[in-house]
């Protein structure tokens, strides 16, 4: 196989956000020594990497089918609320509760797909109100914090297989099965081929309104398992629970180098996007950086990330392109 | 699977001689309503393996509609389909690509962010079982694209290429190769010279020429007589919503025809 200079150079702009988080971990672990550097620190940034992690991915493929979401950190918050009631209430068993978190998230994203998928709405406009809608329906739902949840609902955000955090082989697991079916299902084709241009696939004959459709569910089912992952997390259920994360979300996402045009981007990029914010996070709390000043620099970061997109896009064409 | 096969032993010129003059699709008294707007009134139209039809016409005349309800995009209010003598109906575009009537959009149906082959293949993947589900072929599909770029002299660099780096000419190669690997029986280009370059459209015409020899029914859509009267046989003017002339290549010149296209724009 014949490697060349313009292989290794699509190779280097395709995964720079590897690279990137690589140099910003070379940085703080120089500056900040053993207390940045060290496994449990590592362990730690992929730990609370792993639940925006969730979020990101929810982002992303609606990201790649060439819409977007609002609603995912809200999705999170709700289907964590009410599965939590539904706990309670009904004496739900956890293992099941688990589950439930899947479905009442995929329900929540399908209300999202049915709008715009199938009624053809536009998705800022829609997720703009179902954001409001989850997340004052949280409020509305209860006020007070859920504490007395089975032990096996809260496994998967806080328990540890083998020393390591479940939700960081759960993020793994979800990442890669994504990664996978965006890559090889003819399914995870159409999303790419709907977000890169949705007439052409409809030309084609592929039913394009129930692809997105598909996506929002999927998404929604992610968020859902981030509201499980927040809820080990933080050792309750809290009408806070997913506040502020949707900006994050997006963040990682376009950080990773999916397209907000749609059609382009990969699983395997985002979670690139969600360490090199979780590495930053870390190293900018470690240096006492105050929480507004962080703040400040994730903007500056996303600012910059959205420079470095446009470049590596005129970078990626110029390198492509016939001469 | 078969599908392919057959499309193949097509691609190699093997058509039976007794289908050469058999017809393949027959559109009677076709009627389309958009609200108000009466775009089609009872046209008729047909075309017979081998044959290459110029449906002509202004903006508006209806030409992309009749097309349109052929290839399943959107449906006829009356008149009957008729496809190798069956009435049918076609309610979508699986349906129509089911038939072997398979079109190539004046806007081109191609997606950019994905590879030649899978823009080829895409609604009709080639895939093979994963003992969990089935997963695309891409060997599979890299090999029947690079065939096919082959037999169709389209000189793209690679069956993985993504398609934003084609040219015009090499894009609508791209979809004419997707109708040909399908085995299209009808072939509806619809402007497939439309903002290309003049080898562009010189390559266009050749794919358009191997469609035909291969006994390909071609539909060829445009208000360019120049370029349509070389390779075309019959011409059917659409006028308004109405057919107002249809004619075989023997019984009018370029001038006759031009005249008659002008006098019915009027």
């Amino acid at each position: 196989m014949n490697i060349s200079g313009k292989d290794i150079a699509l190779w280097f702009i395709q995964n720079f956000v590897w690279l990137l988080a690589g140099a910003f971990f070379i940085v703080f672990s120089v500056t900040l020594g053993g207390m940045f550097f060290n496994l449990n620190n590592l362990h730690f940034i992929f730990y609370v990497s792993s639940m925006i992690g969730m979020l990101v991915l929810a982002e992303s493929i609606a990201l790649i089918s060439g819409n977007f979401d609002l609603s995912v950190a809200q999705n999170a918050g709700l289907t964590a609320m009410l599965t939590g009631v539904l706990i309670i209430k009904f004496n739900i068993p956890g293992l099941v509760a688990v589950f439930l978190t899947i479905i009442i998230g995929g329900i929540l994203g399908a209300f999202n797909g049915y709008f715009i998928g199938k009624r053809g709405l536009n998705p800022f406009l829609v997720t703009l109100s179902t954001y409001l809608m989850f997340d004052w329906l949280t409020y509305v739902i209860r006020q007070t914090s859920i504490l007395d949840l089975p032990g096996i609902y809260m496994f998967p955000g806080q328990g540890k297989i083998g020393g390591i955090y479940a939700a960081i082989f759960i993020f793994l697991i979800a990442a890669v099965l994504l990664f996978l079916f965006l890559k090889k299902a003819t399914y995870g084709n159409y999303i790419y081929a709907v977000g890169g241009n949705p007439d052409a696939t409809v030309m084609v004959g592929v039913n394009a309104g129930n692809v997105v459709f598909w996506v929002f569910v999927l998404s929604g089912a992610l968020s859902g398992v981030a509201g499980l992952l927040y809820t080990g997390y933080a050792g309750a259920v809290t009408s806070t629970l997913a506040d502020g994360k949707m900006f994050m979300a997006f963040a990682g996402a376009i950080i990773g180098g999916i397209s907000l045009a749609g059609g382009r981007g990969t699983a395997t990029n985002a979670v690139g996007g969600i360490i090199l914010i979780g590495i930053i996070e870390a190293g900018l709390t470690m240096m006492m950086i105050s929480p507004q000043m962080q703040g400040f620099l994730k903007g500056v970061l996303v600012f910059v990330a959205i420079l470095i997109n446009q470049f590596r896009t005129t970078f990626r064409k110029r390198l492509l392109m016939p001469s | 699977m078969e599908k392919s096969l057959q499309a193949s032993e097509k691609r190699s010129g093997k058509v039976p001689d007794n289908a050469s003059s058999e017809e393949l699709v027959k559109m009677e008294g076709i009627h389309k309503w958009f609200g108000e707007v009466h775009a089609l009134r009872g046209v008729d139209f047909s075309i017979s393996r081998g044959t290459t039809v110029g449906l002509i016409g202004d903006n508006g005349a209806g030409k992309s509609t009749l097309i349109k309800i052929l290839a399943g995009l959107i449906e006829r209010d009356r008149g009957k389909i008729y496809y190798r003598g069956k009435e049918v109906e076609i309610e979508s575009v699986r349906q129509s690509q089911q038939l072997g009537i398979e079109t190539v959009f004046q806007e081109q149906a191609i997606v950019d962010p994905l590879s030649v082959a899978r823009n080829i293949f895409l609604g009709r993947e080639e895939v093979h079982s994963a003992g969990f589900g089935k997963i695309m072929d891409d060997d599979k599909m890299l090999e029947e694209t690079e065939e096919l770029m082959d037999e169709l002299n389209l000189d793209i660099a690679s069956p993985d290429q993504e398609a934003e780096f084609c040219s015009g000419g090499e894009r609508q190669g791209v979809a004419i190769a997707r109708a040909m690997f399908f085995d299209a029986d009808v072939l509806i280009l619809d402007e497939p010279m439309r903002a290309l370059s003049v080898s562009g459209k010189e390559k266009v015409e050749d794919y358009i020429g191997k469609a035909r020899e291969q006994g390909t029914g071609i539909i060829y859509i445009t208000h360019d007589l120049h370029r349509v009267y070389p390779v075309a046989d019959r011409f059917v003017f659409l006028s308004r919503g109405e057919k107002e002339m249809d004619v075989k290549k023997e019984d009018c010149s370029l001038d006759e025809l031009s005249k008659l296209y002008r006098r019915g724009e009027e």
